[in-house]
């Protein structure tokens, strides 16, 4: 029987019906609207090698996606922001004077083998740029250390000071110069006031939850603390380890990537502690001066793991069911 | 004859082990830093397998069922320890290049999966030539994969320097994880060309699932 023009026709779709009107474009826009303060703090420190690697990084981003989903015979919606997000943190990562190869490398590794491998948008299961810091790091560490390709700069790696001539060193380093930024590091991820400002944003806009991020800060700020209590003379002060290098970054910023981070109250915080004991524990056992990107990397396998905690669904099966069952 | 190129050749392209059946992952990712070490641990296999598949061919009918994979890797241990020593005693370099990876040819899941899927049911000339079969197309493979990763992570291949005097080593592809990564980016072109194959062939493909937007439902786009 065919219906009659004019006449209700139901559409029949899977749930959920109802949206409140985010999207990942909403999303997208906000982080980088939330990066921008510390992107300017970068232009303000480093000058025109800073806007070099933040745009070469963002334009082969989001022209790697293009590519990769014309490929996949996809939709190009590469105009989602999303791609020039990861471009964008990632620039955030490395050393300012970094060469042009190594930024276009780093910036397709994380977009290619960090995103589009698994299938693109929402289904990452490690923070995208870190993939690719995390390749340029074990390829090229000459390159991607930021004491060898700084040289030139008269600011200094507060952690490379700390790990080789011990903590007596941070004095030289007052925390109003480090919020503003005052420090060698990653091309923005080291301007750590403007990084706390964005986050706020995020915060207030609720585009994260602060789960994660105060999480993490408390993991770092306690590991620190205790070892901090153990000895004063060897370790530093839990600030130090906040305000140096890219840990506020990685805790706003990184730690919050929303396919590779968990969901729930009780499981966000157990990750985000995790990654911040991790964190200091690199930091001070481990070969590399600053543990950010790897202690996220391993917080972001344990993903799947810390997922599990979860409230179990509405009339489901519970233990008394079992019991009586059997 | 038909028969025997048919059991050769499967070792090449259909049933190739590292790509196609993805046996004996152990000496893929770990010995093939350089496109030498692969092929020397191709060259082992080749033998280790032949003869093993030989050997149990012709006990096939008085290896006992119950405790037949005791007697497999009986007869592919004596063969490794053979292949040890003469290694030892005629390639000394490769020997320490491939280290601990030698002994554990005995463990290796071809060396056993041809003996107890094939072998033990055939007769002898169809089983070596099913082990040289086998033995080639895993040296093949070792030698590409060592090749690919060499010619990036040192620029050489061979020991013999290809890429350009100013091309800065991509380390990560003879790291340990870079085995793993080239892995896969191998079996997916692998993938990609089967099902090229099949659908220039007219055959059903396996789709990937659908990637539209209402089969995620997040968003309110």
């Amino acid at each position: 029987m065919k219906p009659l023009s004019g006449s209700p026709v139901f559409t029949v779709s899977v749930p959920p019906h109802a949206h409140c009107g985010r999207t990942f474009k909403q999303d997208a826009l906000g982080t980088i609207i939330a990066l921008l303060p510390a992107a300017a703090f970068a232009v303000w420190h480093y000058q025109m090698p800073a806007v070099r690697v933040l745009a070469l990084s963002c334009f082969t981003a989001v022209l790697t996606e293009t590519i990769c989903l014309y490929f996949m015979k996809r939709e190009i919606e590469a105009d989602n922001y999303t791609a020039l997000l990861y471009g964008l943190l990632f620039g955030f990562l490395i050393p300012p004077a970094a060469p042009w190869w190594l930024v276009v490398a780093g910036s397709f590794i994380s977009i290619f083998m960090g995103r589009m491998i698994f299938g693109g948008q929402g289904t990452n299961p490690l923070c995208v740029p870190l993939v690719g810091w995390a390749v340029l790091t074990v390829s090229w560490p000459d390159l991607m250390d930021f004491d060898m390709t700084m040289l030139a700069s008269e600011l200094t790696y507060p952690l490379s000071q700390l790990k080789n001539f011990g903590p007596e060193t941070l004095d030289e380093y007052p925390i109003k110069s480090l919020l503003l930024g005052f420090q060698l590091g990653g091309t923005g991820a080291v301007q750590t006031g403007a990084i706390v400002l964005g986050g706020i944003y995020m915060l207030a806009r609720k585009i994260i939850r602060p789960d994660i991020p105060f999480a993490f800060i408390a993991g770092v700020a306690a590991t620190a603390a205790i070892f901090y209590f153990i000895d004063p003379f060897e370790y530093a002060s839990p600030e130090y380890h906040l305000l140096c290098g890219a840990t506020l970054f990685g805790a706003f910023f990184l730690a919050t990537d929303g396919p590779s981070s968990p969901t729930g109250h009780t499981p966000m915080l157990i990750y985000g502690f995790i990654g911040g004991v991790l964190l200091v524990i690199i930091r001070i056992y481990g070969m590399y001066p600053d543990g950010v990107p790897f202690a996220i990397l391993l917080a972001n396998l344990m993903t799947p793991l810390i997922d599990k905690i979860k409230p179990g669904p509405f009339g489901g099966i519970t233990s008394i069911h079992v019991r009586s069952r059997s | 004859m038909s028969k025997l190129w048919k059991e050769f050749s499967k070792g090449l392209w259909k049933d190739l082990p590292p790509f196609k059946v993805v046996l004996g992952l152990c000496p893929v990712l770990a010995v093939t830093k350089t496109a030498d070490n692969g092929f020397g641990m191709g060259l082992a296999v080749i033998f280790v397998l032949t003869m093993s598949n030989v050997l149990v061919s012709i006990f096939r009918k008085i290896i006992p069922p119950k405790v037949r994979i005791a007697c497999f890797i009986v007869i592919a241990a004596s063969l490794v320890v053979s292949v040890e020593l003469l290694m030892q005693a005629f390639a000394y370099p490769l020997y320490q290049q491939l280290g601990i990876f030698v002994p554990l040819i005995v463990v290796n899941c071809i060396i056993l999966g041809r003996a107890e899927a094939f072998a033990s049911k055939n007769p002898i000339l169809l089983s070596a030539v099913d082990g040289l079969g086998m033995g080639i197309g895993f040296t093949i493979s070792l030698t590409l994969l060592g090749g690919i990763r060499e010619l990036f992570g040192y620029g050489t291949l061979f020991g013999t320097r290809i890429m350009p005097e100013h091309y800065k080593p991509f380390s990560f592809m003879v790291e340990a994880p870079g085995a793993f990564v080239c892995l896969g980016l191998m079996l997916s072109a692998m993938n990609i060309f089967t099902s090229w194959q099949a659908r220039r062939k007219g055959q059903a493909v396996l789709d990937n699932p659908g990637h539209e937007c209402r089969s995620c439902g997040i968003c309110s786009r």
